[in-house]
């Protein structure tokens, strides 16, 4: 914790840098809002159609992008 | 000897501009964020002109001190963190979180034990961020305060953004009571690109502050913004966001300002939206990984133009309409500077013969 004036921290809601699946995640999920919806059946279809995977590989539900983005975003 | 009525006409003059300079007295003010003050830690503190001491105990509880030794004045900022009381670095004087003293080390049972010798004032954390009342000496009790709903609000998720700019803490104010420059100063934004470069607005008085808004464009850019003074003074207001940051509509900001001292301001920015659930989690996603530091941007904009501002701008204006809020805001905050200079002044005795040996 910096204790000198003036505290400019531009990320302050960060517990890391993103990795490189979260950057990619974070970029398509912006994409996927502004061509296909803001829905999450919108979302689950637009990632699947980019070949934006989990970590794991596997195709999105609506179930694991549920639970993936509770892990990320908490 | 009585001042004269003139002696203290200029008293108060210069009290009120201390009180406008370094922030009103006897309401609450944003200090630091609480991840400043670890648990089991200290932190030196400047607000409103002072210095102070932020300690906190291994179990999270928080207090606020005076950073001035009883003794002869030295900082306890520079003591030891005993747990529950802080000892003074230069003669090991004990000074416990409401401010008493508990322990002479030097003379035990000296006369100044068990006195309440430090200014120790109330504190409240909301949404990340400490908050504290000063009080002058004629209102040493906690002024009623009301938290910003959307702080408070189970529906509503925010983020606090915190920085630190050398101004004056009014500049920061008025600079969120003064909508129009959001199509100006930001208009290369992600968030403000859009509307109209031309405006009128209106002042809509409310139970606890006014509005100052747009009469013919609203959701578009920073079209309104309602100051409010619920026992800590807060601004709310809304900004689009682009269909990227996907579901949950615009963002709002609560903002608030700790006058750190007369030329340098603390600002508090808690961005929120209306979210739960699967969007919350991704707009926190997203914000964490991508938005931040666009918002970022936007807010080094205001930096750098408030930090250029000269110290008299407000001297030598030529003002016209989009400038009601911050004339409306000037006029208020100044108003009660005078009131808390005048209240802290001692009765004037009615003029009478002065006695040959007090001129
Ligand atoms: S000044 Fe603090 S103990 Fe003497
Ligand atoms: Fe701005």
């Amino acid at each position: 914790m910096t204790t000198t004036w003036p505290y400019l921290d531009v990320h302050q809601s960060r517990t890391h840098e993103p990795t490189p699946y979260e950057s990619k995640l974070a970029a398509t999920l912006e994409e996927v809002f502004t061509k296909d919806g803001h829905e999450l059946t919108d979302v689950v279809r637009g990632l699947n159609a980019r070949q934006v995977h989990a970590p794991d590989g596997a195709q999105w539900t609506e179930e694991s992008f549920r639970a993936e983005m509770n892990r990320l975003g908490a | 000897m009585t001042l004269s009525v003139k002696d203290t006409a200029a008293a108060v003059k210069d009290t009120a501009d201390h009180i406008y300079a370094t922030g009103l007295r006897n309401q609450w003010h944003p200090v630091v964020p609480s991840s400043f003050v670890a648990p089991g830690a200290m932190r030196k503190v400047t607000a409103l002109g002072e210095q102070w001491l932020l300690f906190r105990r291994s179990d999270g509880t928080l207090s606020m001190l005076a950073d001035r030794c009883p003794h002869r004045g030295a900082p306890l900022s520079l003591g030891k963190h005993l747990g529950d009381r802080v000892a003074c670095w230069y003669h090991g004087v004990e000074v416990e979180t409401d401010g008493t003293v508990s322990s002479v080390p030097g003379l035990p049972g000296c006369n100044l034990e068990g006195k309440k010798l430090v200014t120790s004032l109330p504190v409240r954390e909301i949404g990340g961020a400490v908050l504290a009342y000063f009080g002058d000496e004629r209102h040493p009790e906690p002024a009623e305060l009301t938290l910003p709903e959307p702080l408070t609000d189970p529906e509503v998720d925010a983020i606090l953004c915190y920085a630190e700019w050398n101004g004056p803490w009014r500049f920061a104010v008025e600079n969120l009571l003064d909508p129009m420059h959001g199509a100006f100063l930001h208009h290369e934004s992600h968030t403000m690109y859009d509307g109209d470069t031309t405006a009128k607005f209106r002042i809509r008085e409310t139970d606890r502050g006014y509005f100052f808004e747009k009469t013919d464009q609203r959701g578009v850019n920073f079209d309104w913004v309602e100051l409010c003074r619920t026992g800590v003074d807060w601004v709310d207001l809304t900004i689009p966001y682009p269909p990227s940051a996907g579901p949950g509509g615009p963002f709002g900001i609560v903002g608030m300002v700790c006058p750190v001292d007369e030329n340098r301001t603390g600002v508090f920015f808690w961005r929120y939206r209306r979210v739960q659930g699967w969007q919350r989690d991704t707009w926190r996603f997203l914000y964490k990984t991508l938005i931040e530091e666009r918002h970022w941007q936007v807010l080094e904009q205001d930096r750098v133009m408030l930090e250029a501002m000269p110290a008299d701008a407000d001297q030598r204006e030529n003002l016209y309409q989009h400038d009601l809020g911050v004339v409306r805001l000037r006029r208020m905050y100044r108003a009660e500077a005078e009131a808390q200079a005048r209240a802290a002044q001692p009765a004037v005795s009615a003029p009478g013969p002065v006695p040959a040996s007090a001129s």
